[in-house]
């Protein structure tokens, strides 16, 4: 197993998309620390003044303002005073918060880098017509196959591998070294949430794995199915980035149909459980896992199943 | 060990209610090249990817130097070395990691030597370590052929593999097989170009919509076939009557105002000859024309075809 591994990496090594991806991760993830440098600008070491300064002049135009204004201004003003009394910064700017704030979404990229790889793995051997010559073989089809999905999952942990530890230095060239235990506040569905940005860029990584193999794995489904990669990436690509949205709807209906919370396309990101409890009444993290689990034994039976039976005949 | 290279029995598929392959059954021996003719259509690739199982078969068993294909699977594609259609390759990695691949499947360790002991073999020791993209056509059948035979397989199984070389090519090709063959590997060759086959193979079979209509030695046909025969005459439509008038079994034909061309078995030669020069028609030439596996072919398929009509 270890030889059809080893043969499945050195095809997806051999071909220049395999490093190129890697490199626009990197590229991605620099230009992208370039920017949060120029928008977030440096610290100011005078921060609690700042925003002191700025509760007094909300609290002059509080006085003129209407109600309904008022009441805004109001909210705004406990939420500055939060930071004052937490004594958490809320420009502060650290590679961690660079980590937390921006590596994150360049996940999407990996993601999307993952699924072409993983599905032209696949249906570049029909296309090519080198499945004919790998599956005269000594071994089993089931085996070939596994090699090849064990392989794009490698392929995948080197890419997060890649985006995490590009993250962390280009986060250090430009932050400098920050506090990895730094309390801050993110917003949620359910209000401010106070967190250690470290610990939570971790989580949210751990989190984002499992949609990740989710979407690899229809995307291999996909290509060994349909032996097109074009339909694989295709839908590949329709799920990484309308999931969240069509998650939305399905929630909506989810409050009148129950089984709307059964697809399989709220539980896609985890990354929400990274702060929340809950996405909404009665779907927890166990939930969505649970949900996540059954899919993957159908969508893994489903393509191994098939590819087990087919005629090769091109 | 067993006495045949490749044992073929009652081989079928079916596609629906279609029988694409019925009932086929045939045995290469050790060191034997084995030819399956037939024209486009006939089921020939099909026969041959039941047999390296890359299609299911409806029925029937394949049995490949004693090992069954259904009862141990491993050891019997081991066994077996193919190309399939056109030799295809990753192109964009180099000829030899296309055989450290192919060399990493094996179930036996293939050491580093045999990899340049075949590329040697098939001549690619200067280009092996090109990618397979700047490979011309008939180095590519050539990797084809190392990579098939890379793991000493029994029988070396090969479908169409002639198409699209040029005849300096397919020369060099065949003089591999009958290498390979005088070394003790089995040899099963498909083709539809039948002249090609005559300089092939020891034994052929001929298909036919599905089934197997004959199978026979390139030896023995050589001497019981008929042969081709053209004679110069000074008067053809009496020689064209008197034929009929004594051998009407002949087939003949006109080739031109004073040739025609006559199926008959060689030794009738002198007896056609006399028959002439009795009759008062000069011969002026006699020219044996060799038989070719083509006339061979094309009698068969006839007579099964006369015989389904009647």
């Amino acid at each position: 197993m270890i030889d059809l591994i080893q043969n499945e990496l050195m095809k997806i090594f051999g071909k220049m998309a395999g490093w190129l991806f890697m490199v626009v991760v990197v590229l991605a993830v620099l230009i992208a620390g370039i920017i949060y440098l120029k928008v977030e600008g440096p610290e100011d070491p005078n921060w609690r003044q700042g925003i002191e300064t700025e509760i007094s002049n909300l609290e002059s135009q509080l006085e003129q303002a209407p109600d309904e204004e008022g009441r805004w201004i109001e909210d705004q003003i406990n939420e500055l005073q939060l930071y004052l009394d937490q004594n958490i910064n809320p420009d502060a700017t650290s590679n961690w918060h660079f980590m937390n704030d921006v590596v994150t979404g360049v996940g999407s990229l990996v993601t999307l880098f993952v699924v072409i790889i993983c599905s032209s793995n696949v249906a570049a051997e029909f296309s090519d017509g080198t499945i004919k010559q790998l599956l005269i073989r000594p071994h089993k089809r089931w085996s070939i196959l596994l090699s090849k999905y064990a392989a794009t999952i490698i392929y995948a942990l080197m890419m997060v591998a890649v985006l995490v530890i590009s993250g962390y230095l280009v986060g250090l060239l430009l932050f400098g070294s920050g506090d990895f235990s730094m309390r801050i506040f993110e917003v949620t569905l359910e209000g401010r949430m106070e967190a250690q940005v470290g610990p939570l860029f971790f989580k949210k990584i751990f989190l984002y794995l499992p949609g990740l193999l989710m979407i690899m794995t229809i995307a291999f489904m996909l290509s060994t199915l349909f032996k097109s990669q074009a339909l694989a990436v295709g839908i590949g690509i329709f799920v990484l980035f309308f999931s969240s949205t069509l998650g939305g709807i399905i929630l909506m209906l989810a409050d009148k149909y129950t089984w709307a919370k059964y697809l399989i396309f709220p539980h896609l990101d985890l990354t929400v459980y990274a702060l929340e409890e809950q996405i909404m009444e009665g779907i927890t993290m166990p939930f969505s896992l649970a949900v996540l689990g059954i899919y993957y034994v159908i969508f893994i039976s489903l393509t191994f199943s098939f590819f087990q039976k087919r005629d090769i005949s091109i | 060990m067993s006495q045949y290279a490749l044992e073929v029995s009652s081989l079928t598929k079916q596609i629906g209610k279609k029988t694409i392959v019925d009932n086929v059954s045939f045995k290469v021996e050790k060191g034997e090249i084995f030819g399956l003719l037939g024209p486009n259509g006939a089921g020939k690739t099909t026969i041959i990817r039941m047999i390296v199982s890359l299609i299911n078969r409806t029925g029937g068993t394949v049995t490949i130097n004693g090992y069954n294909l259904d009862d141990s699977f491993k050891l019997a594609m081991n066994e077996l070395g193919a190309i399939v259609e056109n030799p295809e390759f990753y192109k964009y990695l180099s000829g030899y990691k296309n055989l450290r691949h192919y060399k990493r499947m094996a179930l036996a360790d293939i050491s580093e030597e045999r990899i340049s002991e075949v590329t040697r073999l098939v001549g690619l020791e200067n280009a092996i370590h090109d990618k397979v993209r700047t490979y011309s056509l008939g180095m590519r059948q050539r990797l084809g052929v190392a990579q098939a035979i890379l793991h000493n397989p029994s029988i070396l199984i090969l479908d169409e593999p002639t198409n699209g070389l040029d005849p300096q090519g397919i020369r060099e090709f065949r003089d591999y097989l009958r290498e390979l063959a005088s070394q003790g590997t089995s040899v099963l060759v498909s083709s539809h170009l039948l002249s090609e086959m005559q300089l092939m193979c020891d034994r052929f079979a001929i298909i036919e919509s599905g089934k197997l209509i004959h199978i026979a030695s390139m030896h023995d046909e050589k001497e019981t076939l008929t042969s081709r025969i053209e004679f110069e005459v000074s008067a053809i439509d009496a020689a064209v009557e008197l034929i009929r008038q004594h051998f009407a079994e002949f087939e003949i034909s006109r080739i031109s105002g004073n040739k025609l061309s006559i199926l008959a078995p060689r030794e009738k030669v002198p007896l056609l000859n006399s028959m002439f020069v009795k009759n008062e028609i000069d011969v002026f030439q006699i020219q044996t024309v060799k038989a070719t596996l083509e006339d061979r072919f094309l009698e068969i398929t006839n007579r099964e075809k006369k015989e389904q009509n009647l």
